[in-house]
């Protein structure tokens, strides 16, 4: 087993130039979409099938009432506690030697159950293939080492590959760093391994709280639901049992 | 901005609901007629047993053919993932259709006089496929609420109100074709009329805490989403189709049927038992999906 890879996304050194984004696409041979109008710079509005790695550029009220540009370069999380990977009912979707979350494109069969189950809205569906897509950490260039093409291309070192314990390590002192700044609410996203989903191997640096960028505060994968959902399903089933047997007693005459 | 995405599941996602959901219903509703008096209820448990079949019959094609890849519908049975409800449902609906398909040939082979009282084996194939049958109707909600999506997500009874409208509408079709097809309907309608009564109000217990765990959820998102069904665009399909036409009316022709015993009341329950039922599972799906 090959140790765990990560990319820190550092929100921080983003000037927003979207080189990881154009990368991405290029070396994935994703196509052309059509721009859509999202009221910033931000194209697109979310992941779509043919974008994987995609530059948010949040506006931040500030008190004086200006507003302050937040940009961040976002992908799949690659979760260490995966939705879409708990989801798959084909085991198309795998964990690779290297800790991250792949999609086999010659097993799925499109039932498109891991973009609803996905806390980040990752996983998009390719209507040409039909099936399932995101980011695939650049998987191919992983067994031939290298980091991913979006890494490779940010010209900031926003985007940052490796080892992840290593990486981890560095974001440490990053925000360190960034609060001796005076940036207050610089704060890591999914860097805790004993954090939400088990760790997120794409994690990221923030300059303000999660919900600010639109990513979920305390993301849950859906199976904490399964237990009690199914609990209540069972409740549900002995009451109509029950009522079955009360409906069919036997009881004396009676025709219409 | 929300970051979450639909998964676009179709309408015919929703006819599968319905149609699963019915054929578990009935299918369960015949087996208990049958282990409480094979001979009594005869005609509940074979109308029961056909009723399942047909339901059952287009289920598997509309699966396979709403596929991304239709051609890899099989790679559902490769694998076996307990986490997946979807995986699970795929099970049950295999071994459900297996017990559906030799509960409907044991009452073929009776009614056709080549086996006089096969209610032994029904009994078998009854008990092992009623619960694939319970299995069947509860799991697409409770695969509905294993997702992100934030109407399901905080919900926790999904699950529970599609087994019991599984119920309701397997009551409500079993009766239907009783009234129509049979000149000696008298205990099994009965039966069925109060079947129906009690799985509508299990289904309308189960619609008031969705609504209730889902406002109290403390989830913004999930607040937001089902203020879509209550008050946004699903309003009126919500309110005046699932809960009051579909749900509510049916309860009280139906409460006042159990004395009454009227033919028109029950059929008319019965209609509205069926088109309620789909509704709740329709309004879920485009409301959540939205």
């Amino acid at each position: 087993m090959a140790r765990t890879v990560a990319m820190f996304t550092d929100t921080s050194l983003c000037i927003g130039c979207r080189a990881c984004q154009v990368a991405c696409k290029q070396w994935n041979e994703l196509g052309l979409e059509a721009p859509e109008w999202t009221g910033s710079y931000q194209n697109h509005a979310h992941f779509t099938d043919q974008t994987f790695r995609l530059v948010r550029f949040v506006e931040e009220p500030k008190t004086n009432g200006d507003l302050a540009w937040l940009l961040m370069s976002d992908v799949c999380k690659h979760c260490a506690d995966a939705g879409c990977l708990n989801v798959c009912p084909t085991g198309a979707i795998y964990r690779t030697d290297f800790g991250t979350v792949n999609i086999n494109q010659d097993v799925c069969n499109g039932c498109r159950y891991c973009v609803a189950a996905c806390p980040f809205g990752v996983v998009t569906f390719n209507d040409d293939t039909g099936t399932a897509k995101k980011c695939t950490f650049c998987n191919d260039r992983l067994h031939n080492g290298l980091g991913p093409a979006c890494a490779k291309a940010c010209p900031t070192e926003s985007i940052q590959f490796g080892f992840r314990e290593e990486l981890v390590v560095r974001a440490q002192k990053r925000v360190e760093t960034l609060k001796g700044l005076g940036f207050k609410d610089a704060q890591l996203y999914g860097a805790d391994s004993r954090g939400f989903l088990g760790g997120l191997n794409a994690f990221f640096l923030l300059l303000s709280k999660p919900s600010t960028y639109g990513l979920p505060d305390h993301p849950k994968v859906p199976q904490k639901n399964l237990f009690v959902d199914s609990l209540v399903s069972i409740g549900s089933a002995l009451l109509v049992g029950v009522g079955a047997l009360v409906a069919f007693r036997r009881r004396g005459g009676g025709e219409d | 901005m929300a970051l979450l995405q639909s998964p676009h599941w179709p309408l015919l996602i929703d006819v599968y609901f319905f149609l699963g959901g019915l054929a578990g219903g009935a299918f369960v509703i015949a087996t208990v007629a049958n282990l409480l008096d094979a001979r009594r209820y005869r005609d509940v448990v074979r109308t029961g047993y056909y009723l399942t079949l047909a339901a059952l019959a287009p289920c598997p094609v509309i699966l396979i053919v709403d596929l991304g890849v239709p051609a890899r519908f099989i790679n559902m049975l490769l694998n076996f993932n307990p986490l997946s409800p979807m995986s699970m449902g795929a099970w049950a609906l295999l071994a459900f259709s297996a017990c559906a398909g030799f509960a409907a040939l044991f009452t073929f082979l009776e009614d056709i006089g080549r086996a006089r009282d096969l209610s032994g084996p029904k009994l078998v194939a009854g008990v092992i496929g009623g619960f694939f049958g319970f299995f069947l109707a509860a799991y697409p909600g409770v695969l509905l609420g294993v997702t992100t999506r934030p109407l399901w997500t905080n919900s926790h009874v999904l699950g529970a109100l599609f087994l019991a409208v599984g119920a309701s509408t397997g009551a409500a079709a079993m009766a239907l074709i009783l009234l129509a097809t049979s000149r000696r309907t008298g205990e099994g309608v009965a039966g069925l009329r109060v079947m129906t009564v009690l799985s509508l109000l299990i289904q309308i217990l189960s619609v008031v805490l969705f609504v209730g765990l889902v406002s109290m959820s403390g989830s913004a998102a999930s607040v937001s989403a089902l203020s879509q069904l209550t008050s946004g665009r699903f309003a009126l399909l919500f309110w005046g189709g699932a809960v009051v036409i579909g749900s509510v009316l049916p309860l009280a022709i139906g409460l006042v049927d159990l004395k009454r015993r009227s033919i028109g009341l029950t059929a008319i329950a019965s209609v509205l038992v069926i088109v309620g039922g789909f509704l709740v599972k329709y309004v879920i799906m485009a409301a959540g999906q939205a």
